[in-house]
């Protein structure tokens, strides 16, 4: 996106708002389009163990979290979001609490698909550049609380 | 300190700024000072703990939440990794640290070590935080206690 808008409070929200909307829309190219080449992921619940090694759900957007979407996207077809609330300053940060929900249809993770909808509150955290994009998005939810709404009640 | 004892509120929280004031809260909470941390609160405050399942409001509902942490785990540490301010909403992420000693959550204590990355999100008015929703994931708390299913958290 170019743009020669200031970076203030309420575009750095307008720019999150619209990452939300084209999340809504299963537009991941979108989604990323909004995010710089470098902008840092961390989806903190993410964590797979194995026996020598943990894989979390850290990185960068283009690589660990283009991904993610997409297989979010492909397990839950109907896949929505509601932005409950979203502050931001003029630094960048963007605070936002949104409701994610779907209705599983593929495996997603351990969890098998059994047809079962989730709905589950995230606190999402963004920062966006003096450019009008995103260079960082951490997101914190409760996966214990979605992998029961879908059926699976191992914790691993 | 304990939490029974009498609630004071700090002469710097009244005047103070909303991350001063979140500040405040989570060094008291830091030294298990249940009590300080509290007297921080508005007693209206709505709280809002996604992983435990609690919407409730007024400091009670929060002192529950606070003791139960720091009973179970004594040698609870605190690490604040980041504050941001975004009006009069600050948001904490930090890193909750410990060793349980007792049940926690309906799991049994196994004497494991817990590690994981919270958020608080906190709105601040009048030198009180009016508001809390507290966002980790519940799953990754499990798994550090040993916990292999939800459906059966107290059997080891």
């Amino acid at each position: 996106m170019t743009t020669t808008q200031a970076r203030t409070a309420g575009s750095a929200a307008g720019v999150v708002t619209e990452f939300f909307d084209r999340y809504r829309a299963h537009d991941v190219n979108g989604m990323t389009d909004l995010c710089s080449i470098n902008a840092d992921f961390s989806y903190v619940p993410v964590e797979m163990w194995g026996k020598q090694r943990v894989l979390r759900g850290d990185g960068k957007v283009g690589t660990i979290g283009k991904p993610l979407w997409t297989g979010l996207i492909n397990a839950f077809p109907d896949l929505t979001n509601t932005v409950h609330t979203m502050t931001a300053n003029d630094d960048g940060d963007v605070v936002a609490e949104v409701e994610i929900a779907g209705t599983q249809q593929l495996a997603w993770a351990m969890i098998k698909p059994a047809g079962q909808h989730y709905r589950e509150p995230h606190l999402f955290i963004f920062h966006v550049g003096e450019d009008l994009l995103i260079d960082g998005v951490t997101a914190y939810w409760d996966d214990a609380s979605m992998s029961q709404q879908l059926g699976h009640e191992e914790v691993d | 300190m304990t939490s029974s004892q009498t609630e004071t509120v700090p002469d710097s929280a009244q005047a103070s700024s909303p991350p001063a004031t979140v500040q405040a809260f989570l060094d008291a909470f830091a030294r298990r000072d249940v009590a300080g941390a509290l007297a921080l609160v508005s007693p209206q405050a709505s709280v809002t703990v996604h992983p435990l399942g609690l919407a409730g409001a007024g400091r009670d509902a929060l002192r529950t939440v606070l003791d139960d942490l720091v009973r179970a785990f004594p040698d609870l540490r605190l690490t604040i990794r980041r504050v941001i301010t975004t009006g009069d909403v600050v948001t904490a992420l930090v890193k909750a640290e410990g060793t349980q000693a007792t049940d926690y959550a309906g799991a049994i204590n196994q004497e494991k070590h817990l590690d994981i990355d919270q958020a608080w999100r906190c709105t601040v008015t009048g030198g009180l935080i009016t508001g809390v929703s507290a966002y980790w994931c519940q799953r990754q708390l499990y798994r550090r206690l040993a916990v292999k299913r939800f459906d059966a958290i107290a059997i080891a």
